[in-house]
């Protein structure tokens, strides 16, 4: 009997401890999931949070290359047409000058000629440089093959272009971006790489289309975070980000610059 | 059958210890703690074998095995914690724990010869609670000893309860009262085979830890 009553008192007691240990964990494991559901929230609104912050970074971006381009703009016609301008409009002013000898006239008429010419030539480069006529009528293909030509004649740099994809002349808004991309590219190459050779290629990657970009120019330690977002390059991501494309950016000090971008 | 399980869990305990200390030893990588723990465990097990063939009663090992359980494991864990307010809440449970348990052992000393179910549940509770700190902590975080924590606490879930009616088991007739041990030998093998698992996925590349 009373070994009977010990052993009850046993059980009871390991039923005790068994349901306490359940419900403990259980516990614990409600706060965990409790508190769980907090973080995984709290995380989600920081990430939303990075995004708009991205985004606001971005249009920042856009706001600045705008304003620098107009600036850009300005001086270009400011330098180059409205000063030849005014003096061919002093010229004229002359010419309507009494008693003026025929060979005077004849000088003054020559040097009007010379600038409104010269003025027109550099109002057609303006106009080439914000969009380059050959890529409007001819397509990427061609606007790229001239602007390499525009390279090599004027800026002492050797560049490989080949093509093997078949452009589609309907997609020529995203092939705006691209020219664009590397153009920025080219002039990153020339003004802080000082490279002397650059090749650029596209190909069919899987069917993806695919740009090898590369130069032999000084290069950059990507690891540092300056390198990283300049002005031009947060442009290159936003017009990526625009072609749904991935880019991959490899820079070394001293071993040149390569980028691979897919549009 | 039965000393197959067995022996076959000091098996995967000794290829354990073996990696463990390897990557601790060599190259400096795996924690401290958890191999102390690993090789704990390890001379627990040949004592308890030991006292076994000498038809001593091992229990006082085997608490000693949980005591010693919820020490390095909550250690271990709390060398991995970021949050301070984390590792001050080992330190003071694991010094309360330790407290009120010496004390009781220390009031009543035949606690030790037999299954000490306050000692068994407090323990396992720890440290299933340190392993769950540690998954909260791994939600957002890069996964450190993931394998391992689940291990942990599959086993402290399954164990526990069977510690807990170990006391039970001896009244039973010889054909049951091993039914519980070999379910708990099958728990132990599955439990270090987690903590091989962890090794193969932390370790054993070469390189950065993941």
């Amino acid at each position: 009997m009373r070994e009977n009553l010990g052993y009850e008192k046993e059980i009871v007691t390991i039923i005790l401890y068994t349901s306490c240990f359940l419900m403990v964990v259980a516990v614990f494991l409600v706060v965990f999931f409790y508190f769980s559901r907090k973080k995984i929230i709290q995380k989600e609104l920081e990430k939303r949070d990075l995004e708009i912050y991205l985004n606001k970074e971005q249009l920042h971006a856009v706001i600045i290359t705008q304003e620098d381009e107009r600036k850009r703009i300005a001086q270009d016609l400011h330098d180059d047409i409205s000063s030849k301008l005014n003096i061919v409009s002093l010229n004229a002013h002359l010419l309507s000058a009494p008693n003026l000898t025929e060979a005077e006239t004849k000088e003054i008429t020559e040097n009007i000629i010379n600038l409104t010419a010269k003025a027109l030539e550099n109002s057609r480069k303006i106009a080439h440089n914000l969009l380059p006529p050959v890529f409007e009528k001819f397509g990427l293909n061609a606007g790229i093959e001239e602007l390499c030509e525009e390279f090599e004649s004027s800026k002492s740099v050797n560049v490989n272009y080949t093509n093997e994809l078949d452009l589609d002349d309907k997609d020529i808004d995203r092939h705006l971006h691209v020219f664009r991309i590397l153009q920025e590219l080219m002039n990153n190459s020339l003004r802080h790489g000082k490279a002397t050779q650059i090749w650029i290629a596209f190909k069919n990657v899987n069917g993806i289309n695919t740009c090898n970009y590369e130069d032999n120019g000084v290069g950059f330690d990507s690891k540092k975070a300056d390198n990283q977002k300049g002005l031009g390059m947060k442009n290159i991501d936003s017009r990526i980000s625009f072609l749904n494309g991935t880019i991959n950016f490899t820079a070394e000090i001293g071993s040149g610059f390569a980028v691979v971008f897919t549009f | 059958m039965d000393d197959f399980l067995i022996y076959f869990g000091y098996f995967i305990l000794v290829i354990n210890v073996g990696l463990y200390s390897y990557s601790f030893f060599r190259k400096e990588k795996a924690n401290v703690f958890l191999l102390l723990y690993l090789v704990f465990s390890l001379l627990v097990q040949f004592g308890m074998e030991f006292l076994y063939h000498l038809k001593m009663n091992n229990l006082v090992l085997m608490n000693f095995y949980f005591l010693e359980q919820m020490v390095l494991l909550g250690l271990f864990y709390r060398s991995l914690y970021q949050q301070v307010v984390q590792k001050k809440f080992v330190l003071i449970a694991l010094g309360l724990a330790l407290l009120i348990l010496i004390s009781r052992l220390v009031y009543d000393p035949s606690l030790q010869f037999k299954f000490n179910l306050f000692q068994i549940t407090i323990t396992s509770l720890l440290t299933v609670v340190f392993a769950l700190i540690h998954f909260y902590n791994m939600l957002t975080e890069n996964k450190q000893y993931y394998y391992l924590t689940i291990g942990v606490i599959g086993y402290m879930f399954g164990g526990t309860v069977l510690f807990l009616l170990g006391n039970l088991t001896i009244g039973l007739s010889d054909d049951f009262k091993y039914l519980s041990w070999r379910l708990n030998a099958f728990l132990f093998i599955v439990y270090h085979f987690f903590i091989l698992f962890e090794w193969v996925k932390s370790f054993s590349k070469k390189g950065v830890k993941v």
